[in-house]
């Protein structure tokens, strides 16, 4: 009987003891534990690895390391638990990865600042380069690599609206090669619109026509590619302007036959023809003198294939100034009538590529 | 006092089986690990990298918990195991949706680039119709330059198909289309002004 009481109490306190292991309510798991799990997802959203790495890894470790605490504090048995110093543990955890969320969307907005003022940046380079394009009639090599800009800028953009930022900013260094390469095509061409020396040589030989026109009492006419204008001068006096239209290669100074270039120098009208191919035309003496020896350089140099000969035929003639001259000079079907009517053979024509220093081309690629 | 003893064998004996028998969840442990490398080598991060960040975020969760168990006098893995097998579940599902997204991907990919062939062809044809020889204008000469341009951008979204990114050769082939309209517009606006 003694016995079966002994064992009653000793099964009994087994039972308690197995209550207790396993029934007893103990302090529950901070609420800063779960907290943080989601607060490091958030961080992994913002792109923590990308845009703050080092901190990011230190906040995984410190992470890490409350989480270890948490599993050691989670093995004792429950009466011996004591969540205390894991929660502030994670409390510290949460106020460090507060502070790197605060500091990624800083460093983001700092970002989407700047993606975005590259964009206007490369966006106005293309335009402005675009409009010397068309300026110059340069419609090839230049155009294409200005698309292809164009094309990898909306990208950048798509992207950035995306909040891909590194990518958007490994893209938009690869921009500069599009826009160099334009510019390289183009700039041969406008260098000479922005050199000092060679708009004073023009200058020099525009003030030489006008003179003429006064001291002779003659009309003469000059021609300023970058204006796309003729002026007819009376008497040394602006007389009439008219609009004009240039080839491909109009901005270019001729060299060669077929090279659709627009001559540069000082001609004169050698004939009249009423009845040309396009409207009107009035013959000018390319090439002269100077042409001739600069054909004759070129040619020394290598410059020109030995079968290409120096070309001529270079006319002032109606058609139209919309169209694309193989080198002449085009204007409206009434302005050359009325030009025709008024000069003869024998009037100076000067043509040159600017006579201002700061044109739409000297200054507009001073932004280049 | 033998029934006692006895008692006292039977709990003690109790107490072995719950604080030694349980063991790491190993298999399932390995097995989890496996179907999120099989969701990786798939394209996960690429075309479900949220939900293999979940994945492995819930597989650290499993291994903490082992941890814990680990550490116990009772040991218990069955929060552990189930957790495992939720991860691979959740993980040979995803392997299995991932070549749908793959292909859906590609075929907006070839959608975008057909529309923008379309855009760029329609652009060309408008073209031939500009006025051609001596009068033609110098912004259609330009516009030439900027179709074929665009041409080159069709060829590069082709490109991407073909090495599998498909994401970039539809940003490529909308931003071709896009800009093919621009020039058609401009086409349109060159033809009216030499009427």
């Amino acid at each position: 009987m003694q016995i079966r009481f002994i064992q009653g109490i000793i099964s009994t306190f087994f039972l308690v003891c197995l209550c207790i292991l396993y029934g007893c309510n103990t302090a529950p798991v901070p609420p800063e534990v779960a907290i943080a799990e989601t607060q490091e997802h958030e961080l992994w959203r913002s792109g923590a690895d990308i845009y703050a790495p080092q901190e990011y890894r230190l906040y995984k470790q410190s992470l890490r390391n409350g989480k270890d605490h948490l599993i050691i504090e989670e093995s004792r048995f429950k009466w011996f638990r004591d969540y205390e110093s894991i929660q502030n543990e994670f409390r510290a955890v949460l106020l460090s990865g507060n502070n790197l969320l605060n500091n990624i969307q800083e460093l983001k907005r700092v970002k989407l600042t700047a993606i975005a003022s590259q964009i206007s940046f490369f966006q106005g380079r293309i335009d402005t380069l675009k409009k010397l394009t068309s300026l110059i009639n340069e419609g090839r090599l230049s155009r294409r690599q200005l698309m292809s800009a164009e094309l990898l800028l909306k990208e950048v953009q798509r992207l950035a609206a995306k909040g891909k930022y590194p990518e958007a900013e490994k893209k938009l260094k690869l921009l500069p090669v599009y826009t160099a390469s334009a510019t390289e095509a183009i700039s041969p061409v406008l260098n000479r619109y922005a050199n000092k020396e060679q708009i004073a040589k023009w200058r020099k030989w525009v003030n030489e026509t006008i003179e003429t026109s006064k001291e002779k009492g003659i009309y003469s006419v000059f021609v300023s590619k970058i204006d796309r204008k003729l002026v007819l001068y009376k008497n040394g006096v602006p007389y009439r302007t008219y609009s004009i239209g240039l080839g491909k290669n109009g901005f270019h100074d001729k060299l060669h036959a077929g090279d659709l270039a627009t001559p540069e120098g000082k001609y004169y009208i050698t004939k009249k023809l009423p009845r040309s191919r396009y409207y009107k035309a009035l013959l000018i003496n390319y090439p002269n003198d100077e042409d001739r020896r600069q054909f004759a350089r070129a040619r020394k140099n290598g410059l020109i294939s030995s079968r290409v000969g120096i070309g001529g035929l270079i006319e002032i003639h109606g058609g139209g100034t919309g169209g694309m001259t193989y080198g002449c000079i085009a204007m409206e079907n009434n302005h050359i009538n009325e030009l025709y009517s008024l000069v003869d053979a024998g009037t100076p024509v000067t043509i040159v590529g600017a006579i201002d220093f700061d044109n739409i081309i000297s200054s507009t690629i001073k932004d280049l | 006092m033998k029934r006692l003893l006895l008692s006292l064998t039977v709990v003690m004996a109790m107490l072995v089986v719950l604080t030694s028998c349980a063991k790491q969840p190993t298999q399932e442990m390995n097995d989890s690990k496996a179907a999120i490398d099989a969701v990786l080598a798939e394209g996960g991060e690429k075309y479900a990298n949220e939900e293999v960040k979940s994945l492995n975020d819930q597989l650290t969760a499993a291994m903490d918990e082992i941890k814990v168990q680990d550490g116990k006098f009772f040991k218990n893995y069955d929060k552990a195991k189930e957790i495992l097998a939720k991860v691979k579940t959740s993980a040979d599902t995803l392997k299995a949706e991932i070549p749908a997204r793959k292909e859906k991907a590609k075929n907006d990919a070839i959608a975008a680039l057909d529309a923008a062939k379309t855009a760029v062809n329609d652009a060309k044809t408008m073209l031939g119709k500009a006025p051609k020889g001596k009068g033609t204008k110098a912004d259609i000469e330009a516009m030439r330059a900027d179709v074929a341009g665009l041409e080159a951008a069709l060829t590069e979204a082709q490109g991407m198909i073909d090495s599998e990114d498909y994401l970039a050769a539809t940003d490529k082939a909308n931003g071709a289309k896009d800009k093919a309209a621009e020039v058609a517009e401009m086409i349109n606006q060159a033809i009216a002004k030499k009427k």
